[in-house]
């Protein structure tokens, strides 16, 4: 298969990947059509594995891997002139400015000299470096340097994006900044985006479709509506005042109930027991119910039962 | 809102595939042509040049002048005239500066880029190891013909224009291959050797003066082994001496040092400048392909 229509942008099929005896990656399953993905999984997962295959660094033991409709690692160079890639690990290019440095990359990736100086200064404007452009990069400091990442990564406006933990390193500041640049470009830009990273928040700031990688193995993924999905009869519930007279009186009436982080309760629902209960015993206990929702599973409960660390 | 926006659009432009080395030799060169130091040395190379294009030229038009009230002085003066061995004498002359020239400016061309994780970001656009490695020799290769071969056929030329008549055409054109041949014969094994050196060493400077020692060694080997067997043929094992018996081959030099055949010069020249490529094609190969 060699470009045209394509089902999906990113299809893989029971991808197995070797670095010598050590099996890296086992057997993954991955179909992606546009949007924001996560790739999460703790350290040494087999993420960046997983972006280096799709680049066509590495070579698969088994299985097929298509991107834009092109097989790899056959056609390695069409894929990689439509594919922007940030990597995990700082990269300065000595004794050159940006502009230097992302004009030579957009003419490594085919542009003309001119074509890649305007387009440098266009995609240094579009990540914050606009004032620091004829800086010599070895001056930046590393959140310049992430952003000088992903200026590389978008020279050539690429049709899908690898983000190897992008916010690396990072402040809080221009972690967000990072993060929402990154949204920006699924979002309005409309470019596929593979983000990987062991950050839930960053994940979920930016995603809508999640992977879970654990030791090789693909073990979980979704829409994060449909990973966080409710938790069947069990609801968070904020009460006015007299919180552990509620709380006493929720348990008398058969109901599981404990007091979450943010302060608020969840309360387990008995088979039998109507919901309606707890506001009843609300206003026994001469409270208001202030929230009520069915509770869901956040991404760390998700990734902690993905990874088998759900004790 | 803004009526522009400055910031990036979709790109529509055309993304042509061929000939990305010489993108790579084009940037390496502006690279180095911001160092100062470079600069320097490649200017103190030149003087050399001017040396001879004064010598040329003093030969062609004053010592060929039988009225010119010097000619007599310059015909008296050694190794003045205008033949085979001035060029030969120019090449090996210049191979020194060469020499470290390259070293200079390779020794961190290969291990700089790993060091910097410069290595991923050009993997992963749209060029081979190939590109890389014929891009990274090119450029030294370059660097190298700059000072010796370039030169050389300049004085060629030089001496042709300043003599009247095609005589001297017939009688120079052979060495332009021999200028351009024994050029060859110096720059390869001295840009592969230092490139390898780059790609196994990850500092730069441990990469320059692993070359540079290994060189003395040599020569210092050759040097040893030619004295206490009291054979000069051993001279052979010195490196430099075996680059020089071949540029001897090249001008027909019959001012040899030793007697061993000069295949034994080419044989030693090529396994070098072999194995040293070999070096250079796998580790950036291995940098591409896991």
């Amino acid at each position: 298969m060699t470009g045209g229509f394509v089902d999906y942008l990113i299809d893989i099929k029971d991808l197995e990947v070797h670095y010598g005896s050590f099996h890296a990656l086992k057997g993954v399953d991955l179909q992606i059509n546009g949007g924001a993905v996560g790739l999460l999984g703790p350290n040494g997962a087999g993420k960046s594995t997983l972006m280096k295959t799709i680049l066509g660094f590495n070579r698969p033991s088994n299985g097929t891997v298509n991107i834009l409709g092109y097989t790899m690692p056959e056609h390695a160079l069409e894929v990689r002139q439509r594919l922007g890639y940030m990597p995990e690990r700082e990269v300065v290019s000595p004794n050159i400015s940006a502009v230097s440095f992302l004009t030579y990359c957009g003419q490594l990736l085919g542009m003309s000299r001119v074509d890649a100086r305007e387009r440098c200064h266009e995609v240094l404007n579009y990540v914050g470096l606009e004032e620091n452009r004829y800086r010599n990069t070895e001056t930046y400091s590393t959140g310049m340097l992430q952003r000088l990442k992903l200026a590389q990564a978008l020279i050539h406006d690429p049709q899908v994006l690898l983000l190897d933990e992008p916010t690396n390193g990072l402040d809080p500041d221009s972690r967000l900044e990072m993060l929402d640049l990154v949204r920006d470009l699924a979002v309005t830009r409309k470019v596929t985006v593979l983000l990987s990273s062991h950050l839930l928040p960053d994940i979920q700031y930016v995603c809508d479709y999640i992977v879970i990688i654990n030791e090789g193995d693909m073990v979980k993924q979704g829409n994060v509506e449909e990973l966080t999905e409710k938790h069947d009869k069990q609801y968070e519930v904020r009460v006015r005042d007299n919180k552990s007279q509620y709380m006493d009186r929720v348990v008398e009436a058969g109901f599981q109930c404990g007091e979450m982080k943010n302060g608020n309760l969840w309360v387990s629902q008995p088979n039998g027991e109507n919901p309606q209960a707890l506001f009843e015993i609300a206003k026994h206990c001469d409270t208001q119910v202030r929230h009520f929702h069915p509770s869901r599973q956040t991404l760390s409960e998700v990734f902690m039962h993905a990874v088998g660390k759900d004790s | 809102m803004p009526i522009y926006e400055q910031s990036y659009r979709e790109y529509d432009g055309e993304l042509r595939h061929k000939y990305r080395w010489v993108i790579i030799i084009q940037q390496e060169l502006r690279v180095l042509i911001k160092s100062k130091f470079f600069l320097m040395m490649m200017l103190f190379a030149m003087l050399h040049v001017i040396l001879r294009l004064l010598q040329v030229t003093a030969y062609d038009v004053i010592a060929q002048d039988p009225n010119s009230p010097l000619a007599l002085a310059f015909s008296q003066i050694a190794d003045f005239a205008v033949d085979n061995l001035l060029f030969f004498d120019f090449i090996r002359i210049q191979s020194p500066v060469v020499f470290l020239v390259v070293l200079f400016a390779g020794s961190g061309m290969i291990c700089n880029d790993f060091n910097n994780n410069l290595v991923d970001v050009y993997f992963a656009k749209p060029i081979t190891w190939r590109d890389y490695a014929i891009g990274k020799i090119g450029t030294l290769v370059l660097i190298g013909l700059v000072l010796t071969a370039v030169p050389g056929i300049i004085l060629v030329g030089v001496h042709n224009m300043l003599l009247p008549g095609l005589e001297t055409v017939k009688e120079s054109w052979v060495w332009i291959p021999a200028i351009l041949g024994f050029s060859l014969v110096i720059i390869l094994p001295c840009v592969t050797a230092v490139l390898a050196s780059s790609a196994l060493i990850k500092s730069k400077n441990f990469a320059a003066i692993s070359i540079f020692m290994l060189l003395m060694a040599n020569s210092a080997f050759g040097a040893t082994l030619a004295g206490v067997l009291r054979n000069p043929n051993y001279f052979v094992w010195a490196f430099p001496l075996t680059i020089n018996r071949l540029g001897q081959v090249m001008f027909k030099d019959t001012r040899l040092i030793f007697q061993t055949h000069w295949m034994w010069s080419l044989a030693i020249v090529a396994v070098v400048t072999g194995v040293s490529t070999l070096i250079v094609c796998m580790k950036i190969r291995r940098a591409e392909v896991a």
